[in-house]
């Protein structure tokens, strides 16, 4: 006697499902079941806003940041902005808390990830041509490295700094600095964050 | 196990070394026989987990457990997982490693020398292992970078290059700081051992070029990287000299000078932990005893802290006598331990 399973549309959806970042075979079964109960009033909705996000929401050409065709996109098409600082992040997705803390009204550029040559990621693989046509194209004062703080960031960093200072002896390259979290005591801060944090220590 | 000394006795290939290394790798997270943790893995397995029950002198009883695998690695103190190694290890107990095998510190090449710095320097300063993690990711990036164009690409190169200098120098201050506060234990041990006024000098030898600056010499070498194609200077080649009476100890020392030299090393580490920290360190001691004289078995003995727990292999028991009356013996065979 076989083997009884699914029917082959939930084994499709599993394996779909299973695709997704942090799901695994059981998460993915246990999330096609609970849609399939719950019937169309949920997978109508669900099915639509999916298809919408695929075919609607684009990369933008210039930030890469997430764009729509109809609104464009919100930072470079956005008024009130400071056309004379940009920062550099890794993903389109760090750019979120930094408009958030509201520190920061300038341009952005999302690489779209850092120089990884035992991941086999080199420059050609990120957006640095497009930064560097950005940079030429438009008149930046400042540029602000704002990319993670291990080893791959530290060296897309160097990188960067290495191969833009050709771009424009005017234009200042910064990058974020390095300390404690605020809110929190030092017990819970590592030495080496306390370490850079004293070396980046500020009168008062 | 008992406060005091453990033996653990059995044949050759029971798994009492295993057993040692099983208790520095969960009080330190790195085994003293290799530096990959991926190596403790049994064969044809993919994943091993150690615990065990570590009791201060004070009598603060915690539960240490740690389980590795290709996927990464869980800490846990008394069922709390511990998101950052530092924070677990600073909870753990120093360790002291001495094996048969320590007679390469003085032979040998610089591979077990540096090893030996590494497996100290973690213990003692915090921000040495996440330095020398990134210092290995950096220069392993690096020597994938000068391998893989016909043509090296230097800006991407050097995009490391920064990296490892900045990292090779909190690497090399630590080193030389913690050479310069072992030595005065080490000659004064080496003088204890061998009875007689020997001189011991220790010298640190970087290789990351004039004042440190391993950025400048690599970039005055790099015809000869350009020609080698791997990352020809920096800590990973640096290594230390020992000299006797003036006369380098690898080459010029007597057989017996030479295994009296490995031993200070350890004791050594012994006293520098003891003077730097208030808990004594937990000496894992891997077969050493059954080839001890009688000079140095009861030089180790003497300057062996009293208050550290010892824990010791052999394959033979003959040595035992009335020094060894209170120790707790353990019988291992084919894996499996009997207290006897």
């Amino acid at each position: 006697m076989a083997q009884v399973d699914y029917p082959e549309p939930v084994k499709v959806l599993i394996a779909q499902l299973k695709r997704l970042p942090g799901v695994g075979p059981k998460s993915a079964e246990r999330i096609a079941v609970w849609l399939m109960q719950r019937g169309r009033e949920m997978t109508g909705p669900f099915s639509e806003a999916l298809e919408k996000a695929g075919e609607l929401v684009l990369e933008c050409g210039t930030c890469g940041f997430f764009a729509t065709a109809e609104k464009g996109c919100a930072i470079c098409d956005g008024l009130g902005r400071d056309d004379s600082v940009m920062c550099v992040v890794e993903q389109p997705t760090d750019i979120l808390p930094l408009e958030r803390s509201g520190a920061f009204r300038g341009q952005y550029h999302a690489l779209r990830g850092k120089i990884s040559p035992l991941d086999n990621v080199g420059p050609e693989d990120l957006r640095i041509g497009e930064l560097v046509a950005r940079l030429k194209r438009g008149s930046y004062s400042e540029l602000i490295l704002a990319l993670s703080a291990d080893v791959e960031g530290e060296a897309t960093s160097n990188y960067l700094v290495e191969v833009l200072g050709q771009v424009g002896k005017e234009l200042k390259i910064t990058r974020l600095a390095q300390g404690i979290s605020v809110g929190g005591g030092l017990e819970s801060v590592d030495e080496l964050t306390l370490f850079r944090a004293l070396e980046g220590r500020v009168g008062m | 196990m008992k406060p005091g000394i453990t033996i653990f006795h059995g044949d050759n290939a029971q798994g009492k070394t295993s057993i040692l290394e099983a208790m520095c790798v969960l009080l330190r997270l790195q085994s003293p026989r290799s530096s990959a943790l991926a190596d403790c893995i049994l064969f044809e397995k993919n994943a091993f987990a150690i615990g065990g029950n570590l009791v201060t002198d004070a009598g603060d009883e915690s539960d240490m457990r740690m389980q590795y695998s290709s996927g990464g690695r869980k800490l846990l103190i008394d069922d709390e997982m511990q998101k950052r190694s530092a924070d677990y290890i600073n909870h753990s107990a120093l360790v002291v490693w001495m094996a048969n095998d320590d007679l390469a510190l003085v032979r040998a090449g610089g591979d077990g020398r540096r090893r030996y710095l590494d497996f100290m320097a973690s213990q003692l300063f915090p921000t040495y292992r996440p330095a020398l993690r990134a210092y290995d990711k950096a220069m392993r990036s690096r020597n994938f970078l000068l391998k893989r164009d016909a043509s090296p690409k230097w800006p991407e190169i050097d995009a490391y290059t920064k990296i490892l200098a900045d990292q090779a120098l909190i690497v090399t201050r630590i080193r030389r700081e913690l050479l310069t506060k072992l030595t005065p234990f080490a000659e004064q041990a080496q003088r204890t051992i061998s009875g007689r006024d020997e001189k011991l000098g220790i010298e640190y030898l970087s290789k990351s070029g004039e004042n440190d600056d391993l950025a400048a010499e690599l970039l005055s070498r790099r015809s000869e990287e350009y020609g080698r194609r791997i990352t020809v200077a920096g800590p990973h080649r640096d290594d230390f000299t020992m000299v006797i009476n003036g006369r380098p100890a690898a080459k010029f020392a007597s057989e017996g000078q030479q295994r009296t030299l490995a031993l200070a090393l350890k004791l050594a580490q012994t006293e520098l932990f003891l003077s730097l920290r208030e808990q004594p360190p937990i000496l894992l001691i891997d077969d050493v005893f059954g080839e001890l004289d009688v000079t140095r078995r009861n030089a180790l003995m003497n300057a062996w802290p009293k208050t550290s727990q010892k824990l010791i292999t052999t394959t033979n028991l003959d040595w035992l006598d009335g020094d060894f009356s209170g120790a707790a013996r353990v019988e291992i065979c084919d894996g499996i331990a009997t207290i006897a």
